[in-house]
């Protein structure tokens, strides 16, 4: 099971849409995954206990340490396109295993 | 969601803003004036916006502007804002909107609902041309 965390600026708007995307891609992908979402400042303390981070691409440089630690960070540009997540998840994720 | 947001009237349609600051005010405006949130919203989009960046545009063209769940907001609602002229939010044009949803929320359940139906119709690309194109509630309404 892969532990996933969605973050935004709020933990309200963008985090949750993200997390409705990737829940669907990562279905259609065949790997289980547990999400959660949350702001940013909370995320950053958690982030190392996830092994994938998913925030907009602005919010990237927030999860530098986590990064270093071994945590995945996925930045996403439009988090409305499917085809990018995807191609993310499976540049980032599947083809990391 | 689009149903109540035309019925309580929650949306506007502008040329363009100088600022993006002013443009997150307009977008607000609808939902100051019927009490469903508080003027102190707009500042604290503004404030997550500088100290986050423009994260709040969330694909090409469009801007969901919002803050915490709960702070500055009375009702859980979204209000749509449309400009003719991208307002931009940095100097990169990837950071350019012209479909503005504001979200505020009280209940995360109605919320979610409200983002759900949302995202739905922003999944849609030909659905978003047309949103791009409309000028006035009529054109909206056209299309829901």
């Amino acid at each position: 099971m892969l532990k996933v965390i969605a973050a935004c600026g709020s933990g309200m708007g963008s985090s949750q849409i993200i997390k409705m995307k990737i829940e669907k891609i990562f279905k259609k992908l065949g790997i289980s995954v547990q999400i959660h979402h949350s702001s940013v400042s909370e995320a950053k303390n958690l982030a190392s206990n996830y092994d994938v981070v998913f925030c907009s691409e602005a919010l990237k440089g927030n999860f530098a340490n986590a990064a270093a630690n071994g945590t995945i960070v996925i930045g996403l540009k439009n988090l409305l396109s499917e085809q990018e997540i995807e191609q993310k998840i499976i540049e980032n994720v599947v083809n990391k295993k | 969601m689009f149903k109540e947001l035309l019925e309580k009237k929650r949306y506007s349609f502008h040329d363009g803003f100088e600022s993006w600051e002013e443009a997150i005010a307009a977008a607000c405006k609808p939902l100051i004036e019927d009490g469903a949130v508080l003027e102190d919203y707009v500042d604290l989009i503004i404030k997550n916006v500088k100290e986050y960046g423009p994260y709040i545009v969330i694909a090409p063209d469009i801007c969901i502007p919002h803050a915490q769940e709960g702070r500055g907001v009375n009702e859980t609602a979204v209000c749509l804002m449309k400009t003719k002229k991208p307002v931009h939010f940095s100097d990169s044009p990837e950071h350019d909107a012209r479909l503005f949803f504001v979200l505020a929320s009280t209940d995360n359940s109605i919320h979610l609902q409200n983002l759900s139906e949302l995202v739905e119709y922003l999944s849609d690309e030909s659905m978003v041309k047309k949103l791009l194109e409309a000028e006035s509630v009529e054109d909206i309404k056209a299309l829901i």
